[in-house]
């Protein structure tokens, strides 16, 4: 077990290397540099070259690579160009808002998405089923910018019953507010995951169905409830497991749409800001940060699912 | 041999069109792709045209579907977004299919370091999820239509690749592909002419799904902010301003979603379709005895 994660995580080296290079570089391929664009169009050579020397760009190109790195590994992810905050920061102090709207919206999509697939994986080919299998299809198909546009139309602008600009309450401080800020853009992406959650459990689902101890569960006169409720939903369960943590993987590397709409303070604006503002740090920071998570997350779901089935082989 | 091909391919179509939901979607995707390049004929109203004293006008029976914040009128702006939208997901597609499939024409053909390299490069690519990785390559190449679609197209390369690979592997050692190069077929020739042209079931399936995709990816690059400049009309953007009037002209910001919503559901709908008629007719067609080959 310990060497199947080492060896996940070692395997992850070469990629993370590579995407940080990638992103490293990404502000030489800046047109005009990073320090035209720091400096603006009215810098005197002098103060090109002394902030070239500040930022170290006069360094060969393989030792600028190498202290960026060593700085970024050490959490140093340099300052913002605006506000002069350690990047870093402004990142962690966004996390919790991103955090929380992830995990209720993930919440909105089991809730919405479990029953629908198990009514249609039960009877399949129904009505039910093909009226459930086109909710599904619509959760996935309407765009969440537009479904959470209609939410503040029918909750904000109609029924005046919930803000229309978003904030991040924690939910241990105030409930009630956190309820009132969170309830839209959880429910907005929450749709959508649902449709997710939805379509993946109900295949799951039928597959399992025509196993032989189905069968057999049957056979012996146990009730449909018993076969599907304790025999089929353990089983079909356990691929779900890995669906919702990558979808929550995904959610901590953003929220960026939902963000946007709500207006909601969390790390994807925070990227959205400092592309609009050329902040090279923070853009770099953001993506260096969600990157590591993602990945990171998507080898974690990969080793719970080795653990809870024992079927799975560590080799 | 190229008159059974052609006669299997109207087979196809008349099976896919025979559901419903696919005979509407696929209407509705006529309809939206003859007016978004037939639209200066069909509609002589210029998109960029400003009339400030109709600024937010409500739908009426000038402006059908009302006029923006600088009195340009909304329903011209819709049908002319169409043609960004189409434009910039079709040449997103086009990106993604020409780098993904050699990718994965490659990386199963020969497998060995050549696989490995290749899939380690996809690998990056997923590394972030697609519309950040959009977000970073848009933040160096600058804020353009064509951004918009390099960004949106590479982050389309990793699923042809990985769809062509698979179908590569499954043929690889098939007797015909064996036998084409037993009889001193090149490794080129035997891709190109025999492995591609057997592989291309899945691939037109992912080149429907993913311009949905590309579609929705652009659209929300745009809402962000960050896609498609103005005053070019796009979807994205028309919803990105018609937020900021939601209580002065609700309808600025709801008719625009319908037609981007409609299009991605009507393409989803055809995929799937697709898919679900090429996998039947696969069924069909594996004569008893045959190896099936699909992994």
């Amino acid at each position: 077990m310990t060497g199947y994660v080492v060896r996940r995580l070692l395997q992850l080296l070469p990629v993370l290397l590579a995407a940080s290079l990638g992103i490293w570089a990404m502000i030489y391929a800046v047109p005009g540099g990073p320090v035209a664009s720091i400096l603006g169009e009215n810098a005197t050579p002098e103060q090109v070259r002394e902030l070239t020397a500040r930022l170290g760009l006069d360094r060969p190109v393989l030792v600028q690579y190498w202290s960026w790195l060593v700085s970024a590994l050490s959490g140093d992810l340099g300052r913002s160009l605006h506000t002069r905050d350690p990047v870093l920061h402004l990142i962690m102090q966004r996390v919790p808002a991103t955090l929380q709207l992830g995990l209720c919206a993930t919440l909105v999509g089991l809730v919405l998405g479990i029953p629908v697939a198990i009514a249609s994986a039960i009877w399949p080919g129904s009505w039910l089923d093909r009226a459930l299998s086109g909710w599904s299809a619509l959760a996935l198909g309407v765009p969440t910018f537009w479904l959470g546009i209609l939410l503040i139309l029918l909750f904000s602008v109609e029924l005046r019953w919930l803000p229309s600009a978003s904030s991040y309450v924690p939910f241990l401080e105030s409930p009630w507010q956190a309820f009132r800020n969170t309830l839209m853009p959880a429910l907005t992406l929450g749709t959508y995951v649902s449709g997710i959650f939805a379509r993946f459990l109900r295949a799951s689902l039928l597959g399992e169905l025509k196993a032989d101890y189905v069968r057999t569960a049957r056979a012996k006169g146990l009730r449909e409830r018993d076969v599907v409720g304790r025999h089929v939903m353990r089983n079909a369960l356990l691929p779900f497991v890995t669906v919702v943590g990558l979808m929550l993987a995904t959610f901590i590397g953003g929220t960026v749409v939902t963000e946007a709409v709500f207006t909601y303070p969390g790390l994807g604006r925070l990227l959205i800001q400092a592309i609009g503002s050329r902040d090279y740090p923070l853009i770099q920071g953001c993506i260096l940060f969600v990157l590591v998570i993602y990945v990171l997350m998507n080898v974690l779901v990969d080793v719970l699912y080795a653990y809870i089935d024992p079927r799975i082989e560590y080799s | 041999m190229t008159s059974r091909r052609a006669r299997r391919r109207i087979e196809t179509a008349r099976r896919v069109l025979a559901h419903p939901g696919a005979l509407a979607s696929t209407l509705f995707l006529v309809l939206t792709v003859s007016l978004a390049f037939l639209a200066p004929w069909v509609l002589p109203i210029d998109p960029l045209h400003q009339e400030l004293s109709a600024s937010l006008e409500p739908p009426s029976a000038q402006y059908w579907f009302g006029a923006d914040e600088l009195g340009r009128d909304l329903l011209a702006r819709v049908v002319y977004g169409a043609r960004t939208s189409l434009v910039t997901a079709g040449g997103a597609v086009a990106i993604a299919a020409l780098v993904g499939i050699p990718i994965g024409l490659v990386a199963g053909f020969f497998g060995g370091w050549r696989d490995a390299v290749l899939m380690r490069f996809i690998d990056v690519l997923l590394a972030l999820p697609n519309i950040l990785f959009a977000m970073a390559l848009i933040a160096v190449l600058g804020r353009s239509q064509l951004a918009a679609l390099v960004a949106v197209g590479i982050t389309g390369v990793p699923s042809f690749a990985r769809i062509t690979r698979a179908q590569v592997l499954s043929l690889r050692q098939r007797d015909f592909v064996l036998a084409v190069e037993a009889l001193g077929g090149s490794s080129s020739y035997t891709m190109f002419t025999t492995v591609l042209p057997n592989s291309l079931s899945p691939i037109l399936v992912q080149v429907v799904v993913l311009s949905s995709v590309a579609i929705l990816l652009e659209a929300a690059l745009s809402f962000l902010g960050v896609g498609i400049p103005p005053p070019t009309p796009s979807w994205g953007d028309l919803l990105r301003t018609g937020k900021s009037f939601l209580y002065e002209a609700p309808t600025y910001a709801v008719l625009p979603g319908i037609a981007l919503t409609l299009t991605i559901l009507s393409l989803d709908t055809l995929g799937r379709t697709l898919a679900a008629v090429l996998e039947d007719r696969r069924e069909v067609a594996a004569v008893p005895g045959r190896e099936e080959g699909r992994t």
